[in-house]
């Protein structure tokens, strides 16, 4: 079967920007992430471009393009924005048929959301305004602890202490690292306390609903010791899509191929099929 | 790229206009008449009595509305906090305490008057919450002027008459102490004049919310946020009687003329809490663009009182004044707002968790959780605050309304259509 037409998502996240291309049968042809920057319409491109890299596929060949996260509405050329909520349920949900939660730990915001066995939204959170529980978090207290955003899965891998930092917020945890680490505290317990204080945010708000739960996200894609966590609170190890980071992108792509084409000359129905401009 | 659609106005909003200049106008010429007094009082207080007694009677809460309203009140929340107030206390109170300390007020623009009427008289019911006995001896004591209240039995399932006999106690000595400290006797039959028309508003403003259960609503939540103004601040008068007549007449015709608040109404909901008066045009134009109708509310419906058929006023007050949703334990709001959902014919139910009003915040204790499990309701809960934006997050509420909706447009598709399953890639 041939490729095109092409089925685009873009993830405009807030922290990164994800891109992933389906062929007409949905099989993913290429996928991309690219830090966001301050504009959302030039990472948009440059991640649709690296994902159609080496495809030896162009633009042209996009028939829809669906787009989602924080910067949804800047995307150039998305036919339809939709929420990051129900993009990752599709996209999580296509991946794992049997999944019910999906816990998405970001650069900004943590979402949990659960669907049913329809794949029906039944419930989602996003955290408070506070960065508590983000990727932003963890890079705030990367400082603290003198050690960088890139070392500290791995050293937070090595602990066998069963630490876990208790402030909630970003502010009294940095003094909270300090403190320890004044006392003493091995830096790669406090490292792995941090993660499971994480775990803890987003264990709260699972609202305590069951079943299989699937992990996504830029935390979740690049540190071991998040998924370490997770399974400690939650009791078994998370679903890991593939790529974890695009659970959104592909769910916004699965959209795109959705799209009546007709339906595009109908003004919004919605925000799940509002046209841009 | 936002669709704005038309919509059309409700034209009683040009008498409600010149309504509200005469109320303010008339409450400064109060405050600089010697032969007059002024009182305060709490929302869902006792006014009647005040207003019986004679007394202009002004409502600190509206001004802690407007504060808002105008995005203000974070720049004078941390004045109040700097003369002892917590900043995670009621935004309406430390708001209005940073506005006094600052000499801020939204009335100085809006009526060309100095702000609030200084008082006389202080008089709250912790009916609502017990902010309010604190939020007004700040000004009795500023003033050097009687802050006198009622403290009600609260969280209450049933009435009971032993109830309604202790709260009534509480008005009858609130009367007394009233005459005592003017030198003053209160006109019983005036009193019962005033319960008269504080209940005739207050069911002519039922009848206009309850025009929403029409589809298209014609009247919304945002405009009823509008609209509910002379109900709490003219309760008693004659001119807020004739305001609801108006506005009736113009709801029944907009039911019949099928035109609804919002044009392409789509999806109905409901709004349970406070409302977030620092970005009500974005959450209004967001309803706009999405097609929701919020068709009730927990907030409007706060003035909606029992009808009074004449008898003892004072009983009429103390069921009135306990009655009241914010008053009543978890079971009894459950079921409200089960009922209502039902009455309205209601696609769903939004809670407003706002930061600094825990009492009139009910997404704490599990309601949600249970509405969605137990009865299968689409439910979603918003972080936010009545007046201090920076607990709100605009573009998080956003896209949680957004997403709301996607999930309403799921739930309204036959189950055959639901989410298909994907191969994956
Ligand atoms: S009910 Fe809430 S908003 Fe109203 S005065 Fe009390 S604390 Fe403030």
């Amino acid at each position: 079967m041939s490729a095109v037409p092409l089925y685009v998502g873009i993830d405009a996240g807030s922290s990164a920007t994800k891109c992933v291309v389906l062929a007409a049968d949905g099989t993913i042809v290429g996928h991309g992430v690219v830090s966001s920057g301050f504009d959302y319409a030039e990472a948009a491109d440059a991640a649709l471009t690296l994902a159609l890299g080496g495809t030896g596929l162009d633009r042209g060949d996009v028939a829809c393009c669906v787009s989602t996260g924080y910067g949804r509405k800047n995307v150039r050329g998305a036919q339809r924005h939709v929420t990051e909520i129900s993009c990752h349920a599709r996209g999580a949900r296509a991946w794992y048929p049997e999944v019910r939660g999906i816990v998405d730990i970001g650069g900004q915001d943590t979402k949990v959301i659960w669907i049913d066995a329809r794949g029906e939204l039944v419930d989602y959170r996003m955290n408070s305004k506070c960065a508590a529980g983000t990727g932003t978090f963890l890079e705030s207290v990367a400082v603290r602890l003198g050690v960088p955003l890139s070392a500290i899965d791995a050293l937070a891998m090595t602990s066998t202490a069963h630490s876990v930092l208790n402030s909630y917020c970003t502010v009294f945890t940095g003094t909270e690292v300090i403190e320890r680490i004044k006392s003493g505290e091995p830096r790669q317990d406090i490292s792995m306390g941090l993660f499971r204080s994480i775990a803890a945010r987003v264990f709260e708000m699972c609202a305590a609903r069951d079943g299989p739960i699937a992990a996504t996200g830029g935390v979740v894609a690049h540190c071991r010791a998040m998924l370490r966590a997770l399974e400690e609170i939650f009791g078994a190890p998370p679903l890991l899509p593939p790529w974890p980071q695009q659970a959104g992108a592909y769910g916004a792509a699965l959209l795109a191929r959705e799209v009546d084409p007709h339906d595009l000359d109908e003004r919004p129905r919605s925000a799940q099929s509002e046209v841009s401009a | 790229m936002s669709h704005a659609v038309p919509r059309v106005e409700i034209r009683a909003a040009q008498q409600l206009k010149s309504l509200m200049r005469d109320y303010f106008l008339d409450l400064d010429a109060a405050a600089c008449d010697a032969d007059r007094r002024v009182a305060w009082c709490t929302s869902v207080g006792p006014c009647e009595i005040l207003v019986a007694f004679g007394f202009a009677t002004y409502f600190p809460e509206n001004h802690g509305a407007l504060l808002g309203a105008k995005r203000l009140s974070h720049q004078l929340i941390p004045y109040a906090v700097s003369a002892g107030y917590c900043a995670e206390s009621c935004s309406y109170m430390n708001s209005d305490i940073g506005a006094a300390l600052r000499g801020v007020s939204p009335l100085q623009d809006a009526y060309g008057i100095a702000g609030p009427p200084r008082p006389d008289l202080l008089v709250y019911s912790t009916n609502q919450c017990r902010e309010v006995q604190d939020w007004w001896n700040f000004f009795g004591r500023r003033h050097d002027a009687p802050v006198l209240g009622i403290c009600p039995p609260t969280h209450l399932g049933e009435i009971t008459p032993a109830h309604v006999r202790f709260v009534r106690g509480e008005l009858q000595a609130l009367i007394e102490r009233i005459e005592a400290h003017f030198g003053e006797k209160l006109d019983r039959d005036r009193l019962a004049e005033v319960v008269a028309r504080s209940s005739a508003a207050s069911t002519l403003w039922r009848r206009v919310l309850d025009t929403a259960r029409a589809r298209p609503a014609p009247i919304s939540f945002w405009d009823g946020l509008i609209h509910m103004a002379p109900v709490i601040l003219m309760r008693g008068s004659p001119a807020a009687v004739a305001y609801y007549e108006t506005l009736l007449a113009e709801m029944q015709q907009r039911v019949r003329d099928r035109v609804g608040a919002v044009p392409h109404e789509r999806f109905r909901v409901y709004w349970e809490g406070m409302p977030v008066w620092p970005r009500l045009r974005d959450l209004s134009d967001k309803c706009l663009e999405l097609g929701v109708a919020v068709a009730a509310s927990t907030y409007c419906n706060s003035w909606a009182f029992e009808d009074y058929s004449g008898g003892d006023p004072l009983e009429w007050m103390a069921r009135a004044s306990i009655a009241i949703f914010i008053n009543r334990d978890e079971p009894t709001k459950q079921a409200f707002l089960l009922e209502m959902v039902r009455r309205f014919d209601l696609d769903g139910l939004i809670f407003h968790n706002a930061r600094t009003c825990p009492n009139n915040t009910n997404s704490r204790f599990g309601m949600t959780q249970r509405l969605r499990e137990d009865h299968g309701l689409a439910v979603l809960s918003v972080d936010g605050d009545l007046s201090d934006q920076r607990f709100f997050s605009t573009a998080q509420t956003m896209t949680n309304l957004e997403a709301f909706v996607e999930q309403l447009e799921v739930r309204r598709r036959p189950a055959s259509s639901a989410v298909s399953q994907e191969v994956a890639g």
